[in-house]
């Protein structure tokens, strides 16, 4: 008989060297009004089995390390609370779509490698010196470009993209959202060398418009709208290079 | 010890047939409907080259209960290739900056389909209008 | 050319890209009534008289050159649409390997475009 205060999580192990493959392992952990996902893994990892490995940080959605497979689905585990899911057991699994290092981790080296790939930082038009001041902006060319520098990098929407399930090489929603936060802000000057980072069958072309990245983004950052804009920017630039003065 | 095992989970094969996926799978389908209508318009133009004889087979093949079930089918299809179709609209197109706020996606659907509409029951009507 | 262009060579997806944007959009705008029309209104008499099924009537219309550049259009870019979406689906179930799914499906678009262009020059002016 199952005791009402406590709540059971199935959570998927895998100790690298030890473990051929990855195996579910069960623990139950005492149930509270308000226990996140989270915190009932930090309960589990100081009561019950203190080699238990996942990342986090700051508890309040803002840090991005706490991405996680929830019942199948990529979730924060500090925004997702006990309470709110289904009764019975809670399935916590790793991040789908990446190579798992132990148990709750995964392999992030690949994503930063694509976020440096797209040149993440403003490309002047013109360099200006302190004495000219700030670069100005009016609100209409902030709203163009800000709801993309929401963006976390807590790779649920990789996790949840099959195209990048496929491809591990494919740039992705996440990184597409960072270039088209670059791309749609109008002190910048890249452009058109970060169109050329993305114009492969790696690039944006390996999207085929799933759009579920936007669906399980924590923030509402729509990186399908990144990619998307991006594939039509990128098809017209097949296009227009001929016509383009270098 | 420090060094990294890491595992390598595979995507399931059947990823596009279980939910979430499953409606895209759907939406993208319906395309297809689109391209077998365009392959009814095709066998019409190679009947029409062939001759009369050819035309009348065609025609009573579009009057034949099959072909209209069909063309029942193919449209309810499309209906759906054209609601999916504006929802994906919005991704496709650059942030639309109105007063200095992002327009909705949901405004842009909205629109976006009712011009759909519009325009489908315009060209009904003309085509009604000119063989009256 | 420095390296990144070299290791990243450009898609050609944006051809079949457009041509299946062209046909998604144009379909989307049209394609209801068009079914409607020659599909179920049209066949079965409903407003529209007998004599739009004709065979001079259809002729005149494929001999005009607006009735051609609209049969192409529809044609092509429906079947572009269709190759499209067929692909990647068939793709995401690993139907089978990408030459015969793009053969079977870019393949068989580009296949009805040059014969209906072929029809519609065969059929005169």
């Amino acid at each position: 008989m199952p005791d009402p205060a406590k709540r059971e999580l199935r959570i998927l192990r895998y100790q690298p060297g030890v473990d051929a493959a990855p195996a579910f392992g069960t623990f139950w952990v005492e149930n509270a009004e308000n226990l996140s996902v989270l915190e009932a893994l930090q309960s589990i990892k100081d009561t019950l089995d203190g080699s238990l490995a996942f990342r986090w940080s700051c508890r309040m959605a803002v840090c991005g390390s706490c991405g996680m497979m929830i019942n199948g689905a990529p979730k924060l585990a500090c925004s997702t609370l006990l309470r709110d899911l289904p009764p019975g057991p809670v399935t916590v699994e790793p991040l789908n779509n990446f190579p798992i290092e132990r148990d709750l981790v995964i392999s992030v080296g690949g994503f930063v490698k694509k976020i440096e790939s797209i040149y993440p930082y403003i490309i002047p038009k013109e360099p200006r010196t302190i004495a000219q001041g700030p670069y100005l902006q009016t609100p209409a060319q902030l709203a163009a470009y800000e709801s993309f520098s929401d963006c976390i990098n807590c790779m649920l929407c990789y996790a949840a993209c099959p195209q990048f399930g496929e491809n591990p090489d494919f740039i992705g929603p996440g990184a597409m959202a960072l270039l088209q936060r670059y791309n749609g802000d109008s002190r910048d000057a890249g452009r058109q060398k970060r169109l050329d980072a993305i114009h492969g069958e790696d690039g944006v072309w390996s999207c085929t418009a799933v759009g579920i990245c936007s669906e399980v983004c924590p923030k509402s950052v729509d990186p399908a709208n990144a990619v998307n804009q991006n594939k039509t920017n990128s098809a017209f630039d097949f296009f227009l290079r001929f016509l383009r003065k270098e | 010890m420090n060094e990294s095992r890491p595992y390598r989970r595979p995507q399931p094969g059947n990823w596009w047939a279980k939910p979430p996926y499953r409606a895209y799978t759907a939406r993208e389908l319906s395309g297809v409907a689109v391209a077998i209508y365009g392959g009814v318009l095709f066998a019409g133009l190679v009947s029409l080259a062939r001759g009369p004889e050819n035309w009348a087979g065609y025609v009573g093949f579009l009057k034949s209960p099959t072909s209209l079930a069909l063309h029942v089918l193919l449209l309810a299809a499309v209906v759906y290739h054209v609601i999916t179709w504006f929802q994906t609209l919005p991704k496709t197109m650059p942030k639309l900056i109105v007063n200095g706020e992002a327009v909705p996606a949901k405004k842009i659907t909205g629109l976006a389909t009712l011009l759909a509409g519009a325009t489908s029951l315009a060209l009904v009507l003309v085509v009604l209008g000119v063989t009256r | 050319m420095s390296g990144p262009a070299r290791d990243n060579p450009r898609s050609i997806s944006p051809i079949f890209w457009l041509l299946f944007g062209a046909g998604g959009m144009v379909s989307a705008l049209f394609g209801p009534a068009l079914i409607l029309i020659t599909g179920l209104l049209a066949p079965t008499g409903t407003g529209i008289p007998e004599s739009f099924l004709s065979y001079d009537h259809a002729l005149a219309f494929a001999r005009n050159p607006i009735g051609k550049l609209v049969l192409l259009a529809v044609i092509a870019l429906f079947f572009w649409h269709g190759a499209e979406r067929l692909f990647l689906t068939l793709k995401d179930m690993k139907a089978g390997p990408s030459l015969v799914l793009k053969l079977g499906t870019y393949g068989v678009a580009a296949a009805v475009t040059l014969a209906t262009i072929g029809l519609l020059l065969a059929i005169g002016f």
